[in-house]
């Protein structure tokens, strides 16, 4: 059923089919975006229209303004860059040290591997509340508090890219590493020339995820940066809270303007997932 | 979790040292700045402490206080019923999204986009546009039911009763399309030659699927499963932005309650404890499913 | 073995992160320009703080101020984490009285006993400060409830404005101001969801304790509040807590024609009056009352600074305490709406010089109430009964529990689950 369609359509009955299949994506897609464009209709809108009973989906008089009052609002440029800065480090080295550490659990037999991996997976398992006041003073007795490189060091080493890597590894036949291993390659170079070049959607997936979480983290900013010339986008958007009210309008207009980088880096990344590109004319 | 014999000690040094090797840059950070605060928090779950002054060896004290908190014991309920809602349906969901757009068409990477952006809408537009689906006088929700000839529509965000399966379509509407990624990840590591062969001998796309695709994502599925497990037990920011753990105490989830009784009543030892019991379960959890995952490896 | 290991290495872990070495406080000789640190929420939207650090420079000018901007939401958290760190900022703001008492509790704040007697009589709201006859904070701010009311709306249904009002007239009012329907529909009353609005008010006119135990002083109050959800002459509870409802649009937009609310939504109309953003006709008068008693009686809540323990400028964290509590800070603050803890007829003429400030009669006797009790009594069962409390609250108003079910149950959880 998955490969069914990866071949052109044929004849008026595919046509109908076809038709068929895009209607239903069509209806679904509308659907899931209801939220979204709330979103985006509350981000036109003055601030007490936002929260109306009922629900008004198309707003009195469009506020275009607030996409450019945001700016003087709040230094959104400096949030921007900031957000952008961390995500890509963190992502870079999340997947960077998540696919080296993943092919010692799923290439390289030794003892005690799987209790390691095991303790690995298990650790995610603990609410960040738990540990994070313990995290927070190793940090100030470290003095990165208030810089950048706590939130790198904390979100860079996770057991979730391993985990992920890991499992995409398995799918890759050992019969390929073994071969490289009689050719003569090194561990090092079967990781770098056979397997990763092999798990380019396994490697998409990451990063995308890795990249997605951390533009839209903000308990871990909110904890770690102080300084305002240091803050995210997340941590920009709720200044917009205060004691007794918030400013929706604003938060609306500035979540808005934060999704458009994450559907760029959506529709770049999602391009791997396509069938057939990672194993072609490796198999033989 | 076996190990084949190897030949030569000296071998098997070997490959340790290179094993450890490729593991080291992540696991020194790792080690380093999660691990060792999350022993500390489990050796507080032992102590009284404050956040500020010395802490205070009490033994069993907090866990024995576990076992009389009313409340506690509620969220541990939820969280149970959350994660049986949660990880089945949203598995099942980003399975058949991953499937429907695995395929060659204009347009897929729209429907693709359109299918994660749930995941990245501000939670706050999720909370409101949801509340308002479920709104049980003028929503949605309940004027379909009643067309359907349904009486008496539950209250949902509003009932006791209905807040948490009304949570639960939120969290499965809100997640799939994170695991959809991964299933779509993985179905590009299943070869078309399987495909083809199974063609071949004349299989049904439902044989195809059952025999070709099940078996090429179980790696995957084995991922997206405990994924699904460890965060439906960790449920925090959409409980509290929906419901915050309402009406009463209907949808209050363990991380809820670490959290009050942490940084609002200031009691880290018992709110450690109560994480400790979480990661227990969670722990027993992931090692049924590593075992069922072994046992089919095999 | 592995056990014992395992253990060492705990215990090696926490040593290096549990104890931490006191770190010696401020140096309170020191002189020349110093850079005093100041914990503050949502600085950008709270403009009494940069109106309170101009003032303070300008009064001492070799002292500059930080602010260190923490947001308003989750403020508590971060204030927790950064002392629980060692951090060195010099003034903390107390957004809550819970949140006080745990940080003096745990002795995170300097003593300011002998600044608190020096004012005493002036600061409203300082009592609640008193930790068994010692003060860690100095009130700046102290907020009271009024009853908001747009003019237009009474005008239109030919009622006379709000005095004098019993909790029954105010229903009655509510019912007779409640027209359209659907999108034009206009509420007679807005009741916000927050439990004081039942809890604290019941609490204030009745003289009933919040912590005592015994609930049934809430009993009349849910039933004016539910009298006026099943006449829909208010929003319901359910729809205006999952909706996020705000009050402010509520008011501003003329959809309720009175809305119970706190002092600081004064400062938050006249700016959005003068951004354009409303034109509601407004006016404020004293709370209802319950029947038969004299005087007006309302509940309020302070804000407050406090000097941190590990403060790196000690002598200048007070100095800058001392003032905002002082006639010169609450002058400051007042310009922008902000109702100060220090009060005077001075201060109080003021207030009503503010542009867009209405100045009728009723206004001003709403600003003037009789007595103005605490919202909630302060001690270390408040974080907790506080819980309790608004669970029950929730399912009194969403009407999953009748309202003696309620209170029982509220009895009932208070006993068993705090000790």
């Amino acid at each position: 059923m998955t490969t069914a369609a990866s071949r052109p359509a044929r004849g008026p009955l595919a046509l109908l089919r076809r038709a068929a299949l895009y209607t239903v994506l069509a209806a679904l897609a509308a659907a899931i975006l209801v939220p979204f464009g709330w979103m985006v209709s509350a981000s036109l809108k003055r601030n007490n229209e936002v929260l109306t009973i009922p629900v008004r989906w198309i707003p009195k008089d469009l506020q275009w303004h607030n996409f450019a009052d945001i700016w003087a609002k709040i230094p959104l440029g400096t949030y921007l860059g900031n957000t952008v800065l961390l995500s890509l480090a963190i992502t870079f080295l999340q997947v960077l040290t998540g696919s080296f550490a993943a092919y010692g659990f799923a290439k390289v037999r030794f003892r005690g591997r799987d209790t390691l991996f095991l303790a690995y997976v298990a650790t995610i398992a603990v609410p960040w509340q738990a540990y994070m006041i313990p995290q927070y003073i190793l940090m100030q007795k470290a003095e990165l508090t208030d810089t950048f490189w706590s939130l790198i060091l904390l979100q860079a080493f996770g057991a979730f890219g391993v985990f992920l890597m890991r499992q995409y590894y398995l799918t890759i036949p050992d019969e390929l590493c073994e071969a490289a291993r009689v050719d003569g390659l090194s561990e090092y170079g079967i990781w770098a020339r056979i397997v990763l070049p092999l798990s380019k959607p396994a490697l998409a997936s990451l990063a995308l995820l890795t990249f997605v979480n951390t533009w839209n983290d903000y308990m871990g900013p909110f904890i770690y940066l102080t300084s305002n010339d240091l803050w995210t986008i997340q941590l920009g958007l709720r200044s917009f809270v205060g004691q007794f009210d918030a400013d929706y309008a604003m938060i609306m207009t500035g979540s808005v303007l934060s999704v458009l980088p994450i559907a760029v880096i959506f529709l770049l990344g999602q391009r791997y997932f396509i069938q057939g590109i990672a194993t072609s004319g490796m198999k033989g | 979790m076996a190990h084949p014999p190897t030949a030569r000690s000296r071998r098997g040094l070997r490959t340790t040292l290179i094993g450890w090797s490729f593991i080291l840059p992540n696991f020194l950070g790792f080690a380093l700045l999660t691990l060792v605060p999350m022993l500390a928090a489990f050796v507080l779950s032992f102590m009284d402490w404050d956040s500020y002054n010395p802490p205070e060896w009490v033994g069993l004290k907090n866990l024995e206080r576990l076992l009389d908190d009313e409340s506690t014991k509620v969220a541990l309920r939820n969280t149970a019923l959350y994660a049986l809602g949660h990880v089945p349906l949203t598995a099942l969901a980003a399975l058949a999204l991953a499937l429907l757009l695995n395929r060659r068409m204009a347009g897929v990477g729209f429907f693709r986009a359109a299918a994660f952006f749930p995941y990245v809408t501000s939670m706050v537009a999720v909370a409101v546009v949801w509340n308002m689906l479920f709104n049980p006088s003028f929503g949605p929700v309940n004027q379909f039911l009643h067309l359907l000839g349904v009486e008496n529509p539950p209250g949902w965000t509003t009932s006791t009763d209905w807040a948490m399966p009304a949570v639960v379509l939120t969290s499965v509407w809100r997640d799939m399309g994170y695991y959809m990624v991964l299933f779509l990840a993985g179905l590009q590591a299943i070869p078309q030659e399987h495909y083809e062969a199974a063609r071949v001998d004349g299989a049904g796309p439902w044989q195809r699927f059952r025999a070709v695709t099940l078996p090429g994502l179980r790696p995957v599925t084995f991922l997206v499963l405990i994924l699904l497990t460890v965060q439906s037990f960790k449920v925090f920011d959409l409980i509290v932005v929906m419901t915050d753990g309402g009406p009463g105490r209907a949808t209050l989830v363990l991380s809820q309650q670490i959290y009050r009784q942490g940084i609002i009543e200031g009691e880290f030892g018992y709110a450690s404890a109560i994480s400790l019991v979480l990661f227990l379960l969670v722990l027993v959890l992931t090692l049924i499913q590593f075992w069922f995952n072994n046992r089919g490896e095999r | 073995m592995i056990r014992r290991k395992m253990l060492a290495a705990v215990g090696l872990a926490m040593a290096a992160l549990l104890p931490l070495t006191a770190c010696g406080s401020g140096d309170d000789t020191e002189s020349g320009p110093v850079e005093l640190t100041v914990a503050v929420w949502s600085l950008a939207s709270t403009p009494e703080f940069q109106t309170l650090f101009d003032a303070f420079h300008k009064a001492n000018p070799d002292i500059t101020v930080k602010p260190v901007d923490i947001l308003a939401a989750d403020y508590p958290t971060k204030v927790t984490t950064m002392l629980a760190g060692g951090d060195t900022t010099d003034v903390i703001t107390m957004k809550t009285l819970a949140d006080y008492v745990r940080f003096s509790g745990r002795g995170q704040l300097q003593d300011l006993t002998a600044s608190a007697t020096a004012q005493a009589g002036k600061l409203a709201g300082l009592d609640a400060y008193n930790q068994g006859g010692k003060y860690f904070a100095l009130p700046y701010r102290q907020d009271f409830w009024v009853l908001y009311y747009n003019k237009k709306l009474f005008d239109a249904a030919k009622q006379p404005y709000p005095e004098n009002l019993t909790w029954d007239q105010y229903v009655e009012l509510a019912k007779k101001l409640t027209s359209g329907s659907g999108e034009t529909k206009v509420y007679g009353a807005y009741q916000h969801v927050w439990r004081s609005v039942v809890h604290a008010i019941a609490a204030a006119q009745t003289g009933g304790d919040q912590l005592g135990g015994d609930y049934k002083f809430l009993a009349d109050q849910y039933r004016t509040a539910l009298a006026l959800q099943d006449a829909g002459a208010t929003l319901d509870y359910g729809t205006a807590v999952t909706q996020k409802t705000g009050y402010a649009s509520m008011f501003e937009s003329g959809k309720a024609a009175m809305v119970p609310m706190g002092s600081w939504f004064i400062a938050k109309i006249l700016a959005d009056k003068k951004a354009g953003t409303t034109d509601v006709d407004w006016g404020i008068a004293p709370m209802p009352q319950r029947t038969g008693t004299t005087g007006v009686t309302t509940f309020g809540a302070p804000t407050a600074f406090a000097v941190n323990k590990k403060a790196k400028h000690s002598a200048a964290a007070q100095k800058f305490v001392e003032f905002a509590s002082s006639l010169e800070g609450a002058k400051a603050i007042t310009g922008i709406g902000v109702v100060p803890a220090f009060s005077s007829d001075e201060i109080r003429a003021q207030y009503f010089t503010l542009p867009g400030m209405p100045t009728d009669d009723l206004s001003k006797k709403a600003f003037a109430p009789d007595k103005v009790n605490p919202e909630m009594p302060v001690s270390d069962k408040t974080a907790k009964v506080d819980t309790i409390l608004a669970e029950e609250h929730q399912l009194i108003m969403t009407k999953e529990k009748a309202i003696d079910d309620g209170i029982k149950e509220m009895e009932t959880r208070v006993k068993n689950e705090v000790n």
